[in-house]
């Protein structure tokens, strides 16, 4: 078998595990079963190590022994700048090692920022494996595209440390570039959008394609490290607690529970505006004064939260420009016209405002239909696919499920069933070789055979399809219409042929056809019916609705007629007189053109009929022997049953 | 004679096209079966998948609603604290709040036990302060806020206080 090679989005705040599974890139889920884990280890009170969404459930009690964003000083001095700012802002004590580099305590041990990263790993590691269910031994990880030599060195020690072979380092958005198969297409420049919860990056890459699948090469990178999703949510809840104090005097934001309560909200509302113009906010009991409970309820629409941010996408629309234009090293410089392809990548890009800053910047639609903060992940296992397929000589593997190229079917195939209407039997675009089965019946009493008609196309009445052959079944006992079973088989092998036959069940009397090049219609004629179901879509199922209305009709006359005929005796005159009107009432409408008046008069129909048996078991009641049930025959709509011949 | 000697080197030449034939037809089959031995494969393993799948989808398709609903029982919880015990308001919330809750169980959903003096479990509740107390350190002092399982998998951790080292 194949060997796996994950791909790992090791993130700042969380990170995600992909790999390529059946021709699929997919991100497999943790343990607990999120599609992300929080990249945080922890050493807790109890003595235990843990890793993951258990570390961050207890870090607020445990902030000295909870290590969070472990990737801002993974592979840097401690003499560094950001080395320095960060210290002052995390909670968990750090200092400087033996070789001048970082290290963080925990529990009573000091470790390396790569051994924090490598307890990551290892959970995701072990995570992915349950998933897949093998052994995993190596990875391609990805980093920012502005981390240096020693940065990247120390990411692929954390993975050996993890007990994995590190395949390769590549670039977060290069990743994002390879998920959307941008290397496969031609040589490119790409802009790589990505707006995560605390940091926004932008990076310009150029693809140069070549017959060996590409190589992308960092032409400039910018953002913001403190510029991100969580800087809308702030936003938000700002606005609603001053909204609040306009309306009812309290200050909320000196409450924590109110304000916990809040910043969920603000939270869920900022999801919601991505898809609907219009939220509520509503928390009832969100506090309370002198007079009792307060309550909060207050609307945003899209419109006023774009405007709370409008500040915020335009500076990262300007980074996005510097990045781009500036000359090198602040920039590319490119003009934004040379830029072919943008990728979005994060969260906060989902928000519609940020896709239409990013398309009139460029003037052209950014790459979004993968999940943006899954995309990392997904094109890291893309690289990690590539490798293996290498490895192994093969070809990769959503290359390999083209090699054998299976046809499918342009158009429906289906049979002539009662009224002439089309009943489909294969669908359009069904994969062949297949084969489909459905027993048939007899449209009228004593119909001993009937004519199988095949038709091709998507007009519900076969009169509008094409005739591909047609041919008729004989033999069929006399009975009554229902009872018959004709067995039809539609068959279509890997050469488009067809193969239809029909079998009485009861006789065992068999007849087939075949019908050579079912599926080699010519492009335009495909086209053709296809563009004439859609043109004649509505006024066809009028039609269809018509001749289902009349199957009915017929069917409910029929069995009225029969009911009458076998109980003739039991039923009073007068009831009889009335069912006798309705069905006339019913021939008389059912040729006409009316769908409603015939609907109607059938209704009409079934309610009277509904009197014979009432007046059987008053009878029977009268009688008082009620042991003698009379079933009715024929009470179901058979409007399956095959073309009258 | 001549004629006697050109049977063998016509056989000889057309049992030489039929071997090369023959073998080529059986490399075609073996390749042939593989393939479709493939194919059944890999539909038998689909369908495997996919019953995985439905069963995931069927246990974890009411996940996103119930979890939004959860945000309902909370202010159950809060309306409920504001209210004077054993009054008609308080015993009808509690009521309105019990039938919520007892339709989400009917989907799977289950409360997370965290009563005073529980060991924290991180796997399963979240702390958000540590308070003296004198239950034993890292035991549960007060539940704020109640959690959720699905099936087994949290949905929401019970917010909950623990006891300081003293």
């Amino acid at each position: 078998m194949a060997k796996k090679i994950i791909g790992i989005d090791l993130g700042t705040t969380n990170s995600a595990v992909a790999v390529m599974d059946k021709g699929e890139l997919k991100i497999l889920e943790s343990h607990e079963g999120n599609r992300t884990t929080p990249s945080i280890a922890a050493y807790s009170k109890s003595g235990e190590r843990l890793v993951g969404m258990s570390a961050k459930r207890q870090a607020v009690v445990n902030p000295k022994n909870t290590i969070f964003s472990v990737k801002r000083l993974i592979g840097r001095k401690f003499s560094d700048d950001e080395v320095k700012r960060d210290k002052d802002a995390l909670p968990y004590e750090i200092r400087e090692s033996s070789k001048g580099g970082v290290e963080v305590k925990m529990g009573d041990k000091w470790y390396t920022p790569e051994e924090v990263s490598a307890m990551i790993l290892q959970k995701l590691k072990a995570d992915a494996e349950a998933r897949i269910g093998e052994k995993i031994t190596d990875a391609v990880i990805t980093v920012p595209a502005y981390f240096d030599d020693s940065q990247r060195q120390a990411t692929k020690t954390a993975g050996e440390i993890a007990g994995l072979t590190v395949r390769r380092i590549i670039n977060e958005p290069t990743a994002a570039a390879l998920a959307y198969g941008l290397n496969s297409k031609k040589s490119e420049q790409v802009v790589v959008y990505d707006f995560g919860g605390g940091t926004f990056d932008v990076s310009v890459l150029e693809v140069d394609f070549d017959a060996l699948g590409g190589d992308v090469k960092v032409l400039a990178t910018g953002g913001d490290t403190h510029l991100g999703g969580d800087d809308f949510d702030a936003r938000i809840i700002e606005h609603l607690v001053s909204e609040y104090k306009k309306q009812e005097g309290i200050d909320i934001s000196k409450d924590p529970l109110a304000l916990q309560r809040l910043k969920e909200a603000a939270e869920r509302a900022k999801h919601e505006l991505s898809t609907s113009m219009e939220t509520e906010v509503n928390l009832p009991y969100i506090t309370s004064d002198a007079n009792g409970p307060k309550h909060f309820l207050l609307k945003l629409t899209r419109a006023k939260f774009e405007d709370l941010v409008r500040d915020l996408i335009d500076r990262s629309v300007a980074l996005v420009q510097e990045a781009v234009t500036a000359p090198a090293p602040k920039g590319a410089g490119l003009a934004i016209a040379d830029v072919d392809e943008i990728v979005l990548v994060g969260g906060q890009t989902r928000m519609p405002a940020i896709q239409e800053a990013v398309k009139k910047l460029f003037g052209k639609e950014p790459n979004k239909t993968i999940n943006p903060d899954e995309v990392v992940a997904l094109g890291a296992a893309a690289q990690g696919e590539i490798i293996a397929a290498k490895d192994d000589g093969r070809k990769t593997e959503g290359e390999v499920k083209d090699i054998l190229l299976l046809d499918v079917t342009p158009l429906t195939l289906s049979l002539e069933t009662l009224g002439g209407v089309a009943t489909p039997m294969i669908q359009k675009n069904t994969t062949v070789p297949t084969s489909k089965t459905q027993v048939f019946s007899t449209a009228a009493d004593n119909q001993t055979s009937v004519e199988i008609h095949i038709g091709q196309g998507e007009r519900p009445m076969m009169a509008d399809n094409k005739t591909l052959g047609r041919f008729i079944l004989d033999g069929i006992p006399p009975s009554p219409r229902g009872i018959p079973q004709v067995e039809v088989t539609f068959d279509i092998d890997a050469n488009g042929i067809l193969n239809v036959s029909a079998k009485d069940k009861a006789s065992g009397k068999s007849q087939s056809i075949h019908i050579e090049a079912s599926t080699s219609l010519n492009k335009e004629e495909v086209e053709r019916l296809k563009q004439e179901a859609a043109q004649h879509a509505a006024e066809d199922e009028k039609k269809r609705t018509l001749i289902e209305e009349r199957n009915k009709a017929e069917s409910v006359v029929y069995v009225a007629e029969k009911s009458i005929k076998e109980n003739a005796e039991k039923i009073p005159a007068e009831v009889k007189t009335d069912i006798e009107e309705k069905i006339k009432k019913v021939h008389e409408v059912k040729e006409k053109d009316d769908v409603q008046a015939i609907s109607a008069a059938t209704q009409d129909l079934s309610a009277a009929m509904q009197k014979i048996g009432e007046s059987l078991y008053n009878k029977d009641a009268n009688k008082e022997t009620g042991n003698e049930e009379k079933k009715e025959e024929g009470n179901t709509t058979n409007d399956t049953g095959t073309n009258n011949n | 004679m001549e004629e006697k000697e050109h049977i063998p080197q016509e056989t000889d030449v057309s049992s030489d096209d039929t071997l090369k034939a023959l073998e080529e037809c059986g490399k075609q089959r073996d390749e042939y079966l593989d393939g479709w031995k493939r194919a059944k494969a890999d539909l038998i393993n689909y369908k495997k998948d996919e019953m995985s799948r439905m069963e995931h989808a069927v246990k974890f398709g009411n996940e996103a609603i119930l979890y939004d609903m959860l945000a309902v029982l909370d202010s159950f919880d809060i309306g409920i604290a504001t209210l004077e015990k054993n009054s008609d308001a308080h015993k009808g919330m509690t009521l309105i709040r019990m039938q919520c809750e007892d339709i989400m169980r009917r989907y799977g959903l289950m409360p997370i036990d965290a009563p005073p003096g529980t060991i924290f479990d991180p796997r399963r509740h979240e702390a958000i302060e540590e308070v003296s107390s004198d239950l034993p350190p890292g035991a549960i002092t007060e539940e704020v806020k109640r959690g959720y399982e699905l099936h087994g998998k949290v949905l929401r951790p019970s917010k909950v206080k623990i006891a300081k080292q003293s």
